[in-house]
């Protein structure tokens, strides 16, 4: 037949064939299998390696692989080696979309891990269909609230805390330690900082065109760190918080400290950890005595037993890269992901995958100091935060020298203290769920 | 340094000349009403007999026969062609309309596929439809009865297959839900499915966005009859020219065209970039184009300025280099319509701008210049704004639009569907319309399948009778120059443009519907998996294009 001899040849060029909405109902389950040999399991990451926005960010993939070495020199996942693919997506969530779609197609990933970034995980989402394909897609670094909407991302688990939790925390702490104070905003101007004033709004600190600045992702430069600051100081603030990514803290910082602009600085959770700000050339002296956040415990505390036990880990698996909040946060992350894949079963699929989480993913142990919320409808992640000081070299340790833990929730419910006990450390850092 | 100044650098970009151009191709005359004239098929002909003659509806066509003839004949359906002499295009109907089309011609001229198809046996055929413009219901019946001339022409004929390009595509898809007696299998190539109102809404949508953001002297729609109304279509034609150059260099300065009016002044410390991306995302325009990835920014990785150079600036000028290709078609076919229904039928005055592009505008937050700016243009769009008047429909004309001839989705000969995802003119949301609508078929086929399964007769499993084929274009593909401006030279990569397919590509497809044929089934079993990846393509059962902006609402 004529067609055959033709479909010897190449097919149609770079094609993507599909049956479009066949829905899955219509077609043979295909979750069992993907990613997932006899001898290994394959999982995908997308996240800026390179550009404005990597510093800090691009050590996370090396850290997450060292913990999965670690665990596969142990036994591995019921047997099975776990893989890592990374892919670098700049921090664009267009080209997030594409990599992801690549990791995916090409790939055959059994799920992404760690995907980084709001705008990105809500491109990938919407784009990538990830819930519609019943693709888990675990443990994303973001803290957008709308992520924990179990049935728009009914395969998406946020792993942070949601920034309304943040910036309520912040604000109560601000009231109680700040009162009467003049209090200055930089928030990123999407999601992530729409959550941040929802947050400041319900614990009651509201911001306006005179006592805030917004920005759009991306547009972060010297130039406009020095319009912010610039701004901040005229009004006058005697506390000014960056609700913003590294990469914009470290402008502003950096301006704060060119033009010997005094302030109380509260650098938000995703921006404001010290090695990423002294990498991009922020001065220590700047940082000193800010004001940070961490649902985690500091990377400095060498008496918790996570941070112990990661430390160890990176020093052998990860060429003794430095050890900061990154490494600390991707060696939590792989680790709550080996968790999930054990709990998944000895075969596991990608549906098994998602219901472990939902029915027993808030148990497992991990370094945070509040508790994992996933639950049969909820997919919230941490819900609280420690405060803390950035010292002389840029270590930030908790006030007064003990953890002292904040929840809340998304809503209205009030910002108290966390009595939250969390599980032990797995003997030699591996999981025994 | 500011990076936004880099980037304004590298803004020096598309020849808005080269912008402005249509898909058409422009074929000779031909005249009246004849029964088939026949050439005869030797040497000199390449053994391929020519015959030419015209319908009753008068539609001139050509069949061209192969000696050694199979019994396969291909019946091709073309494109939409304007319906009036279009002077700064070139375009002359009388040329246009007397010209049958029987097969597709790469880069509008290239009839390699043709000969390659008539060099293995099968036959081809196709008219010039008449009348042009948008035509379905009539090329619909121009296309049964030139099946009935070719078999009774060529009695060896005993497989039909229908295939069609962009319009010819939704002629096709209607050929064959409307005659499965008559065709074996179908192909539809960078289709228009569903319905001309669904099509023509994001062509309202993209006019009056421009007008409303960048020049009030576009008309959009409401056009007068007859001639005047083609002289106002003309004039649009020079003002989105106009346009288009004008934001060419605004994307560069960062201000807005001088004819923007009170969008200008009210919007001024928005980029006007980012509103011409919300524009494009409001009509659904695609945010990668033919040189335009939305990735990827001159110079190093590492440079500040490429990340903000593929985020901010990349999908607008994408929107920008598919936008314009689109204009021209958007206001000749909404003439076109506008003639057939008796009146303005788009009517937006009811459309919920901000709901439509919520998904869109949180991928897309940076180069909308962050949520402050995307609530700001949206606000200035609400009909509430007085500067910003919704346009109503007449006449009844929206009524009238909807009773034109439809798309059912009811699949019932084997049917393939080639869509490139980053489509300007027919995005690929029509071939998702169309899996959308057939999904809940097969469904009902596997079911009833699995109640006939017996002991005795065993099981049959259901057939598979439709098949999207989604031409991506790669991750990553603008080029720039040495001095950091984007290349817009190179020859647009596959899965941009309209219809931009390839000798090789419409060859191959070919081989998929005659394949289709004879098994009567479209599945991609493994051959087909395996020779997609084989050419870079990936089998995906699952992968979705976003619908049109129409059905989103």
């Amino acid at each position: 037949m004529l067609g055959k001899q033709w479909r010897k040849r190449s097919l149609i060029a770079s094609t993507t064939i599909a049956v479009g909405a066949l829905v899955a109902s219509t077609l043979p389950a295909q979750a069992a299998g993907n990613g997932v040999t006899s001898t290994t399991i394959k999982l995908g990451i997308t996240l800026p390696l390179t550009g404005a926005a990597s510093p800090g960010y691009n050590k996370i993939p090396a850290a997450m692989q060292a913990y999965f070495n670690y665990v596969n020199d142990n036994g591995g996942v019921n047997g099975r080696k776990v893989q890592l693919v990374v892919k670098d997506d700049s921090y664009v969530p267009t080209l997030a979309v594409a990599k992801t779609n690549d990791l995916i197609l090409k790939d055959k990933v059994f799920a992404t891990v760690g995907q980084l970034g709001t705008a990105n995980n809500e491109a990938i989402a919407s784009s990538v269909n990830l819930g519609r394909r019943g693709i888990p897609s675990l443990f994303i670094n973001t803290g957008f609230s709308g992520f924990a909407n179990a049935t728009k991302y009914p395969t998406t688990y946020p792993i942070l805390a949601s920034y309304v939790m943040e910036a309520k925390i912040m604000a109560q702490y601000i009231k109680e330690n700040f009162a009467g104070k003049k209090v200055f905003l930089i928030y990123q101007d999407d999601d992530f900082g729409t959550d941040a004033l929802a947050g400041f709004k319900a614990g009651g600190l509201t911001f306006d065109a005179t006592n805030s600045v917004g920005y759009a992702s991306g547009s972060q430069s010297a130039a406009t760190g020095a319009a912010w600051v610039g701004k901040a100081k005229a009004y006058g603030a005697d506390v000014t918080i960056m609700f913003g990514v590294s990469s914009a803290a470290g402008p502003a910082l950096g301006a704060a400290y060119q033009l010997g602009f005094k302030t109380q600085w509260i650098l938000g959770s995703v921006g404001g950890d010290a090695t990423t700000l002294k990498a991009i050339g922020v001065p220590t002296a700047v940082m000193y005595g800010a004001i940070g956040l961490s649902s985690l415990p500091s990377p400095a505390d060498a008496t918790d037993p996570y941070v112990a036990q990661f430390q160890a880990i990176n020093t052998q698996y990860n060429a003794g890269a430095t050890f900061d909040n990154n490494v600390l946060v991707a060696m939590n992350t792989a680790m709550l992901t080996v968790e999930a894949l054990r709990a998944a079963g000895k075969d596991p699929s990608r549906a098994s995958l998602l219901a472990a989480i939902a029915s027993k993913g808030s148990t497992w142990a991990n370094a945070g100091l509040v508790p994992l919320n996933y639950g049969a409808s909820s997919h919230v992640g941490f819900n609280g935060y420690w405060f803390g000081t950035y010292g002389p070299t840029g270590t930030m340790l908790p006030a007064g020298g003990k953890y002292v833990v904040y929840t809340t929730d998304s809503g209205s419910g009030a910002v108290v203290k966390s009595t939250y006990v969390r599980p032990a450390m797995p003997a030699k850092g591996l999981p025994n769920n | 340094m500011n990076t936004m100044t880099s980037i304004k650098k590298k803004l020096a970009l598309v020849s808005t000349a080269a912008l402005l151009t249509i898909g058409v191709v422009a074929i000779p005359s031909q005249a009246h009403a004849v029964a088939p004239q026949c050439g005869p098929a030797n040497a000199s002909t390449g053994y391929v007999s020519t015959c030419g003659g015209v319908t009753s509806e008068g539609a001139p066509y050509a069949m061209l026969v192969p000696a050694n003839y199979n019994g396969t004949v291909f019946i091709y359906s073309h494109g939409y062609r304007y319906n009036i002499d279009v002077p700064p295009l070139g375009y002359k109907l009388s040329t246009i309309l007397a010209t049958p089309q029987p097969g597709p011609l790469a880069n509008n001229t290239d009839q390699s596929a043709i000969k390659y198809l008539l060099s293995k046996g099968f036959a081809v055929t196709g008219s010039a439809f008449a009348p042009e413009g948008w035509n379905a219901a009539s090329a619909v019946k121009t296309d049964v009865e030139l099946i009935g001339l070719f078999k009774a022409q060529f009695p060896k004929t005993t497989k039909v297959i229908a295939w069609g390009e962009s319009l010819g595509g939704f002629i096709t898809e209607a050929l064959a839900e409307q005659h499965p007696e008559l065709v074996n299998a179908a192909g539809l190539m960078c289709p228009a499915l569903g319905t001309v109102e669904a099509e023509l809404t994001g062509a309202g949508d993209f006019l009056w966005g421009m007008k409303t953001f960048f020049d009030s002297k576009i008309q959009g729609h409401n056009y007068a009859a007859g001639a005047a109304g083609v002289a106002q279509a003309y004039s649009d034609l020079g003002e989105i020219a106009a346009t288009a150059k004008a934001l060419q260099a605004s994307l560069v300065t960062n201000t807005w065209p001088a004819t923007s009016g009170a969008a200008g002044t009210a919007l001024a410390a928005i980029p006007p970039r980012s509103a011409l991306l919300l524009v494009g995302l409001m009509a659904g325009i695609p945010t990668k184009s033919a040189h335009f990835d939305g990735t990827t920014g001159p110079g190093k990785k590492t440079d500040a300025a490429y990340t903000s150079f593929a985020l901010a600036a990349q999908p607008a000028l994408a929107v920008l280099e598919n936008g314009a290709q689109a204009a021209a078609l958007a206001v000749i076919a909404s003439l076109d319509l506008e003639q057939q229904t008796g009146g303005a039928f788009y009517d937006n005055s009811k459309t919920d701008y901000a709901a439509r592009v919520a998904d869109d505008v949180v991928s897309y937050n940076a180069a909308l210049s962050g949520t402050t700016a995307i609530n700001g243009m949206l606000a200035f769009l609400n009909p509430a704004n007085p500067a910003a008047p919704r346009w109503t429909e007449t006449n009844g004309a929206h009524a009238k639009l909807q009773a034109l001839m439809q798309n059912t989705g009811q699949i019932k000969v084997p049917t393939i569907a080639l869509a490139a995802t980053a489509d300007p003119i027919v995005p690929a949301g029509n071939t998702q319309w169309l899996a959308d609508k057939y999904g809940p078929q097969l469904a009902a086929a596997q079911e009833a399948a699995m109640k006939s399964y017996t002991k005795a007769s065993g099981y049959t499993a259901a057939k598979q009778l439709f098949l999207p084929i989604w031409n991506n274009p790669p991750a990553s593909y603008t080029k720039f120059n040495a001095d950091g401006s984007p290349n817009t030279t190179i020859a647009p990569v596959t899965g941009t443009n309209h219809c931009n397919f390839t000798t090789k590509q419409y060859i191959n497809f070919a081989g998929m519907l005659v394949d289709a044929v004879a098994s009567g089934d479209v599945s991609p079993k493994a051959a087909v998996r395996q020779a997609a990846r084989r050419s870079g393509g990936i089998v995906d059962l699952t992968y979705q294009a976003p619908l049109l902006p129409f059905y989103r609402k």
